[in-house]
């Protein structure tokens, strides 16, 4: 007996204590000296090379095999993103346009710099970024214009007509097409694609190629956002309404909130500030078939203020894509931290995903990691792989079978359910809160599958799910995550024939 | 049989050294207003024969000059104005020891001239051309005792004509030294917001200038240093990058070209291309397609503005804005009331703006 009780404890003590740095780990690459590692964009080569560009207008190329960096372009307008066209060229969006940079004599820096699209305005406002490009499967391209701010204003000569009824406000559009997604067609045609944002830092694909784009908290945004984004619909930021094709003659901000309200398209995901995130940058789909651990196919966000990243739970609710978020690696600590500012995510070919990160002025530190998978030696984290909405609440669906016992435990279940006011101010604060119990608990055969029954499932409300100690493998595996929020805009009809997509 | 062997070698070899007073050797450019050997060697008397190739997309000679000349060639070229074309662009000037003709893109042209011991710099005297496409032939029995390429002050050098400029690794904020010429596209004073301040080597910090990629055109040249960037970087963005230096002109009309007498369409900005570091602007209007690099004169204060042209049915004309103490020389046509007619067919033109 004793010795049986001086054995478990000894087991206690030398078992791992489970957490994700067994799983994954950081590296920090060294940057060069006197670079002002201000990240704007990554994107990795067909050679395996990095492609790297910095706030003070250098694009550098970065080779993982010999730790070497060299310079590729130079003298670019706060550049925040770039795409690997080849080895030889690449795509990057600046302040003034959409530029193709490539090196035509080999030998290995760039000479030829041609614009691919300056057609949208400038009013000379400093918060007028211009984030991407991304490329769909076809070939199309996509940049997203900010607004500006009324922290500074404009210039006496400002690019492209201006329209004082986008004036207003306190982020505005004055200038064409700011607040908007821009398509570049294969053949060159430049359209004005969705409009309605405020900050969009964020452009991507999920598994099935549809465009992604985030957003940030601020005026008629009462928490950040991740849309999905289509042809010709409105997003809710009403400044960008004045570049709108057949738009009245009128300042957007008269309309009503109301009338507002029933334009937009609502978000596909909500980030809950400081819950979740306070400013979500790029978004990334792991394609990497498995290197980077068990989230094959699932979207990843990048987020400046937080140690952490945020991961997509997507799911279809009658053609409406909602879900939920999640946090990764979150303050996971390690050997070496991860770090804040990550602005700029990209996969490499090896499977690890390199953050690029910034501050510029706002939170957030500066240089590039790479965050990687241990493989299969290390095993699989016990992590929430999907959450589906229900006709009665939630399934949650996990890395690998729960112990029964916990899982079973009502109390390891704990929502709250909130809003946030669609208006003008900056921000909102959560509405209406309050918690929801959660009525039974199912476990599924395999026990992978929780099923939640809850009292109450609203249409256009935020269910944050906080979870309790979680194991699986005899208690030897902690869950890794206790925090999970899924956006709720359209209930599951209560029909069983109901069509129901699942990804 | 050793010593036959021997005997052999040494009639070759008195065959080759005889042979070399006769040498031919061919040039090439090919872009990037750069001729592709830089220096040649020959021995003294050698009668020299140079075949120039054309492999750029715009027009070049080649000429020899005495030693020490080619600034004051490259000037007399420069002053022959409308009358340079007809000239192939050579001055009529006892500095002028040998030149081919006007070489279009993809033709070649050949000279001959034999040169006593000395540094003979070559050079293209196509207005603009002049200040960094050349090279030199030494004629000398002692190759050993020429300075390195990198040292060579006969040679074309940005790197070290920067250096020379006194810009300093440390302070320009970037992992490596910036060097002249140098883009940055950021936000300039007294332009849009869509700016292109670019550095030229010169003597005293250089000669700068700003292009508006709104507008394409050029707005303002100063002299005396480039640009800082501390504001601008130090933070959001909102601050002006400042010039360093005075500015010497600006330019306070709109856009200058007007292509036929019809309406005037806005310029379309399609990006740079960089030949040797120098920016090659490129923008179209009214379906023609202008390319224009500008270059520091070789001497004094002032720009040379060169422009390149798609083929167009329509009348050109380039516009200037007189200003006090600022002189227009075109290397085509005159200024006219202000406005420069180009010949019809005209494909490269030249401005030099100085305060002469």
């Amino acid at each position: 007996m004793l010795a049986t009780l001086l054995l478990s404890a000894l087991l206690v003590t030398s078992a791992p204590a489970d957490t994700i740095t067994d799983y994954y780990e950081v590296e920090t690459i060294p940057t060069p000296p006197g670079l002002v590692a201000e990240t704007g964009g990554l994107s990795f080569l067909p050679d395996g090379r990095l492609a790297a560009c910095f706030h003070r207008g250098e694009v550098m190329l970065y080779n993982p095999k010999t730790k070497v960096w060299k310079l590729f372009a130079e003298g670019l307008h706060d550049p925040l993103g770039v795409v690997a066209v080849s080895n030889n060229q690449l795509l990057v969006i600046q302040r003034p346009e959409l530029t193709r940079i490539t090196d035509t004599n080999g030998d290995g820096l760039a000479d030829q710099y041609e614009t691919v699209t300056d057609q949208f305005g400038m009013s000379g406002n400093y918060h007028e970024f211009a984030f991407g490009p991304v490329r769909d499967t076809k070939g199309n391209l996509y940049i997203s214009l900010n607004t500006a701010s009324n922290g500074a204003g404009i210039r006496d000569e400002v690019r492209g007509q201006y329209d004082a009824l986008g004036r207003q406000g306190r982020m505005y559009a004055c200038v064409p097409y700011r607040g908007w997604v821009m398509q570049i067609t294969p053949d060159g045609k430049v359209k004005p694609y969705a409009s309605g944002f405020r900050s969009p830092n964020g452009l991507g694909f999920d598994a099935q190629g549809r465009l992604y784009v985030t957003d940030n908290q601020g005026d008629w945004l009462g928490t950040s956002k991740l849309f999905h984004v289509e042809e010709g619909k409105f997003y809710g930021h009403p400044a960008s309404l004045v570049w709108r094709p057949g738009f009245p003659d009128i300042d957007p901000l008269t309309l009503s909130v109301k009338t507002l309200d029933s334009m937009r398209t609502v978000e596909s995901i909500s980030f809950p500030h400081e819950v979740m995130a306070h400013s979500p940058t790029q978004l990334v789909t792991d394609n990497t078939g498995g290197k980077f651990g068990p989230f094959a196919g699932h979207l990843f966000v990048g987020e400046m203020d937080f140690s952490r990243l945020i991961r997509i739970l997507p799911d279809e609710v009658d053609g409406q894509i909602q879900g939920a978020c999640i946090p990764f690696y979150d303050k996971a600590g390690g050997k070496i931290p991860l770090r804040i500012g990550n602005n700029r995510l990209a996969f490499a070919p090896d499977g690890s995903l390199w953050l690029g990160q910034t501050d510029h002025g706002w939170l957030g530190d500066r240089g590039i990691q790479r965050i990687r998978y241990k493989g299969a030696a290390a095993g699989v984290p016990l992590d929430i792989l999907g959450m589906k909405l229900t006709t009665t609440g939630f399934d949650l669906t996990f890395t690998q079978p729960l112990d029964e016992a916990t899982a079973r435990d009502l109390a390891n279940y704990r929502f709250k359910s909130y809003y946030y006011e669609y208006h003008r101010a900056y921000g909102s604060p959560q509405m209406d809160v309050h918690t929801v119990a959660v009525a039974a608990v199912k476990l599924s055969a395999d026990r992978k599958t929780v099923s939640l029954m809850i009292n109450e499932l609203k249409a256009s409300r935020i269910y944050e799910l906080n979870l309790g100690s979680l194991l699986a493998s005899n208690g030897q595996k902690k869950l890794a995550n206790h925090l999970v929020c899924y956006t709720l805009n359209r209930l599951v009809k209560d029909d069983t024939s109901a069509v129901r997509k699942t990804h | 049989m050793h010593r036959f062997l021997f005997l052999v070698s040494f009639l070759l070899s008195t065959m080759a050294a005889s042979a070399q007073r006769d040498t031919l050797i061919t040039i090439t450019s090919s872009g990037g207003l750069q001729f592709d050997q830089k220096r040649l060697i020959v021995k003294p008397n050698t009668r020299l024969r140079l075949i120039f190739q054309n492999k750029d997309d715009m027009a070049h000679n080649l000429v020899v000059t005495r030693p020490n000349s080619r600034l004051r060639v490259v000037e007399f070229a420069l002053a022959l104005g409308a009358k340079g074309p007809a000239q192939h662009h050579v001055p009529v000037m006892d500095d002028v020891l040998a030149h081919t003709t006007s070489i279009e893109p993809g033709n070649s042209d050949s000279l001959t001239v034999t040169l006593a011991e000395g540094a003979y710099p070559f050079v293209c005297t196509y207005p603009g051309h002049g200040s960094i496409m050349y090279g030199v032939i030494y004629a000398t029995n002692q190759p050993k005792l020429l300075p390195a390429p990198e040292t060579d002050r006969n040679l074309p050098n940005p790197e070290r004509t920067a250096e020379a400029a006194h810009h300093h690794a440390a302070a320009s904020g970037h992992p490596y030294s910036l060097q002249l010429p140098a883009v940055y596209r950021t936000f300039m004073p007294d332009c849009g917001p869509a700016a292109i301040a670019v550095g030229l080597p010169g003597p005293e910090g250089g000669q700068s200038y700003v292009f508006d990629a709104g507008q394409c055109r050029l707005r303002y040249a100063w002299s005396g240093g480039f640009v800082d960037n501390t504001e601008q970087w130090d933070g959001k963005g909102q601050r002006f990058t400042k010039l360093v230096g005075d500015i010497y002109f600006r330019d306070t009309g709109g856009f200058p070209w007007k292509i036929g007498t019809t309406k005037q369409e806005v310029p379309q900005f399609k990006g740079y291309r960089l030949i040797n570091q120098y920016p090659e602007f490129r923008y179209i209007v009214n379906g023609v397609e202008i390319r224009e690099l500008i270059k520091p004169m070789a001497s004094g204060r002032g720009l040379v503005r060169i422009f390149t042209l798609s083929p167009s049915k329509q009348p050109v004309t380039f516009v200037t804005t007189s200003q006090p103490g600022i002189h227009f020389k075109p290397s085509v046509g005159r200024v006219q009331n202000g406005a420069i007619q180009l010949p019809n067919g005209t494909r490269q033109f030249s401005l030099t703006v100085s305060t002469l």
